[in-house]
């Protein structure tokens, strides 16, 4: 596993977390879907992860395109 | 403050609840009883709870000192079942349905094991779910993860013939039928996604 820190992007629903998943698979960025961990809620169950360094492509690359719930360092 | 209860003369299984119920709300106790087969019980249902169990024979009565929280046998919260824990995956999405959401779900479940105890023993893998175990998979990095950590991986030789990617199998090892068997009928707990 790559070391280092992480951030996760929370989404409102599944839905739009797949979305997510498809933009930025498209983009060819680094990123990997994982369960929102149990000490943050969100309302849907899955997150998208990806390393702390990657934040502003990330962002760039969603924004305006799918609804982001938050994101936070884990 | 130790509370002492004296269970001498009753039956079984009064001695029993008694203990049990004290220990609802003392996490020191001291039951006396006057026959081995009430001090067995007492103790088998402390131990079980946790608890430390001391035994002390006085002027022919039994002392049973138990207390909560200091014993070296805290029982495993995921349970003792003996025998390897074998994960089977017969596809490469979780759950019927919607294959979309089914692929997201199979990729949040296969990190998952890397950060749930107890760790698999075993992982198998056929029909669709072979196509996680090869290049280009993106649960590859957590299959190969998870064999560093010494999960054996099974992936159906069959079924990787039969779509053709053989050649392109990145994570565990080709299994035949007959291991993939008796892994199964070996496990201990088999969890079928």
């Amino acid at each position: 596993m790559k070391q280092g820190t992480f951030h996760v992007i929370l989404f409102d629903s599944v839905s739009s977390a797949l979305l997510a998943e498809k933009i930025l698979k498209k983009n060819g960025l680094p990123f990997k879907i994982i369960p929102v961990p149990r000490h943050i809620s969100s309302d849907c169950g899955v997150c998208i992860r990806f390393s702390t360094p990657e934040r502003d492509r990330i962002e760039t690359a969603l924004t305006g395109r799918v609804e982001i719930q938050g994101i936070c360092q884990l | 403050m130790t509370r002492e209860i004296d269970a001498r003369g009753l039956s079984c299984p009064q001695p029993v609840i008694l203990t049990k119920k004290a220990l609802e709300d003392h996490s020191e106790i001291v039951v006396i009883v006057d026959n081995e087969t009430a001090q067995e019980n007492v103790k088998r249902m402390a131990q079980s709870q946790g608890c430390k169990v001391t035994i002390e024979r006085r002027k022919g009565d039994i002392h049973l000192i138990i207390s909560k929280g200091c014993s070296c046998e805290i029982p495993d919260a995921a349970g003792s079942t003996q025998g390897p824990l074998v994960i089977v995956i017969g596809s490469d999405t979780m759950g019927r349905g919607d294959d979309e959401l089914g692929s997201v779900l199979m990729k949040s479940f296969i990190h998952t094991l890397l950060e749930t105890s107890p760790q698999a023993d075993s992982i198998i893998f056929f029909n669709t779910g072979v196509r996680l175990a090869i290049q280009g998979s993106e649960v590859l990095e957590d299959l190969k993860t998870l064999t560093e950590r010494g999960v054996k991986i099974l992936v159906c030789g069959t079924c990787l013939g039969f779509f053709e990617i053989k050649d392109r199998l990145a994570a565990g090892i080709v299994s035949n039928m007959y291991d993939i068997t008796e892994t199964m009928t070996g496990a201990g707990r088999l969890v079928q996604i």
